[in-house]
């Protein structure tokens, strides 16, 4: 029996993230007001920032160490979506740091267990085993199940926890069954020996491992909210305090489209010939579902839940084809969504603590007039997410449609510019919102629902605006201001997604 | 092609039957002879006619969960006690390291007052 060599520099990312949650408990016990309110937010982006030091120090281009006996792989690939993690959740805590939700369910615990879901996400993507990305999938979920019921005097919230659960729990035992048949029929739970297996002692269209691989797929697209596994989404998302819908939104996509990349495009390539078309099918459904669902809300939690289930499509897309062009499209176009979504979502936040209309579309109207510093970003956000030029999502549609054209999967290129067409019904009705007549505008009426009472951020008052709230309009400015500068200079961003598909290996 | 997939086949159709082999027989063989007790679904804890007004108090759970905390670290700690001399040093930093963080959770549910019967 000997002790597992652990390379304590290339795992420090996990441990500082880690360590933060715990200190945060610990710190916790302090009932000091300073310490609640300045402390525990300080430490969760202190430990975050560490965590994100520490990824670009081990940045290697090209370069995969294996660690803890072949447990996680520190590549640029694990890194870069890490990194993107970092961002979402450096996003969460501010856009947190003056919500009533984080006191009311005890800010050390709202921000431990963000930080272990941070955690959970950062060991899913570097996850080479199958061990490891169950480990990582659960420390992601169970801390989210908790999040999502935070508003713990709001019946919604708690509706909202309970059914990620049920869902989630189904999702996690999915995955679980497609794993435990994987490994199954490779004999190895490691990912360079299941690939190593196919092939050679497993047939590529082995039934077992089909029937693993369709289970796992599965499993993960109800993390990843592809259709039609996404049914839960519209309703956590509403019913969600929005700062954890942002992070759920963003970082869960980013970490289960991680992990699908490294599953599906180096594990299990050398069947991609089967389960290809089972994916591209997926992809259509989800495109087509996704943006259908999203035109008739009239909830802006809902409409972002619809709209990010058409992302998913658009994503599943560049995990298809099973090109490095793919895996740089996919972890360009995560990161791209990132600081459009969280942009978006800053903005409903500002609006439904002073809005009576809470985070429906109406809390937007005339916003163009009265704060035009929270209406812009969200111009940029919502331009951003139909795909328009000199937004840097033209650019993360153009690297998928480039990606499934040369990948021969053209039909995948179709759906991509027809969903982007559809997208344009309901993202558009935002800005016309914002910047329009209100009367010229047709809001569909949410049937039954009344509208939400929100208690006014402390401070606001019509005339301060967004000034009241200065870390949710900072947040939500410099996301649109990096969509906008990626879209004019997207080479920065090019070049980290090309040192990310370079690190799997298994591409021709 | 698809005859691979027969075993899939079979195995649905003997969990299901299985299944509801299990739920009837009992219905379809056992005697009947009901009374008062054994018409509750439990014969043993609180009465279970629960009514709207009932509450059944949050610290049950608060002390069961932390019984199967604790329990399971005795789970992990007893292989690890009678395998030590093999397992080394490593093994015991690593058992250091499970106690710590458990003790860490174990003073937080305590000073937040989870173990306060309320």
């Amino acid at each position: 029996m000997k002790a597992p060599t652990i390379d304590y520099l290339a795992f420090a990312p996990i441990l500082a993230t880690l360590g933060g949650s715990l200190l945060v408990i610990a710190f916790a016990l302090a009932r000091a007001s300073f310490v609640q309110r300045v402390v525990l937010p300080g430490l969760a982006l202190v430990s975050i920032a560490v965590a994100a030091a520490f990824a670009v120090i081990t940045w290697e281009t090209g370069d995969q160490t294996t660690i803890i006996e072949g447990a996680l792989a520190v590549d640029a690939l694990a890194l870069g979506f890490s990194l993107l993690v970092y961002a979402a959740g450096i996003g969460a805590i501010a856009l947190s740091l003056r919500s009533e939700i984080a006191r009311d369910a005890g800010r050390g615990e709202y921000y431990a267990l963000l930080l272990a879901s941070i955690t959970g996400m950062t060991i899913l993507v570097a996850a080479e085993n199958l061990v490891t990305l169950f480990v990582g999938f659960e420390l992601l979920s169970i801390p989210l199940y908790v999040m999502c019921a935070a508003a713990v005097r709001d019946e919604r919230s708690l509706e909202s926890g309970l059914k990620y659960l049920i869902v989630g729990s189904v999702g996690s035992a999915t995955l679980l069954y497609g794993l435990a048949m994987i490994y199954g029929a490779t004999g190895s739970t490691d990912f360079a020996g299941i690939s190593a297996a196919i092939g050679t002692g497993v047939d590529a269209t082995d039934p077992l491992l089909l029937s693993g691989i369709a289970l796992a797929i599965t499993g993960l697209a109800f993390k990843a909210s592809v259709a039609p596994f996404h049914q839960w989404t519209p309703d956590v998302y509403e019913g969600a305090p929005t700062p954890v819908t942002a992070f759920m939104a963003v970082a869960t996509k980013i970490a289960a489209f991680g992990v699908i990349l490294r599953l599906f495009d180096d594990a299990l390539l050398s069947t991609q010939l089967q389960w290809g078309p089972a994916l591209a099918a997926l992809c259509w459904v989800t495109i087509i579902v996704g943006n259908v669902g999203a035109i008739g809300q009239s909830s802006l939690k809902r409409m972002l839940a619809w709209s990010g289930v058409a992302q998913a499509g658009y994503l599943l897309a560049g995990i298809v084809v099973g090109t490095r062009l793919g895996a740089e499209a996919v972890f360009f176009y995560l990161a791209v969504y990132l600081l459009m979504n969280i942009a978006a979502f800053a903005v409903v936040i500002a609006r439904e603590r002073v809005s009576e209309h809470g985070d429906g579309l109406r809390s937007l109207e005339r916003l163009g007039e009265a704060s035009p510093w929270l209406a812009w970003p969200m111009t940029i956000a919502m331009l951003g997410l139909a795909g328009f030029p000199l937004t840097a999502g033209f650019f993360g549609k153009f690297q998928l449609i480039n990606a499934t054209v040369s990948g021969s999967y053209e039909s995948l290129a179709i759906a991509i510019v027809i969903g982007s067409m559809i997208s344009l019904a309901y993202y558009l009705r935002v800005i016309a919102v914002m910047w329009m007549s209100p009367r010229e505008i047709e809001i569909p009426a949410a049937p039954g629902r009344a509208s939400r009472k929100v208690r006014p951020a402390e401070g606001w008052s019509p005339e301060a605006g967004a000034a009241a709230q200065p870390e949710v309009t900072a947040v939500a400015v410099l996301c649109a201001v990096l969509v906008l500068a990626i879209g004019i200079f997207p080479d920065p961003l090019f070049d980290v997604a090309r040192d990310v598909g370079s690190s799997l290996a298994g591409f021709l | 092609m698809l005859q691979a997939y027969l075993p899939v086949l079979v195995f649905v159709a003997l969990g299901v039957a299985i299944a509801s082999l299990f739920a009837s027989v009992n219905r379809l063989l056992g005697p009947r002879r009901p009374n008062k007790v054994k018409q509750e679904p439990y014969e043993c804890g609180l009465p279970s006619d629960v009514t709207k007004s009932f509450r059944f108090g949050l610290s049950f759970y608060m002390i069961a969960m932390l019984f199967i905390l604790f329990d399971i670290e005795v789970v992990f700690l007893y292989p690890v006690a009678v395998q030590l001399e093999a397992f080394g040093v490593f093994a015991l930093v690593e058992t250091a390291v499970f106690v710590a963080l458990l003790m860490l959770g174990f003073v937080f549910v305590w000073r937040r007052g989870a173990l306060e019967w309320k």
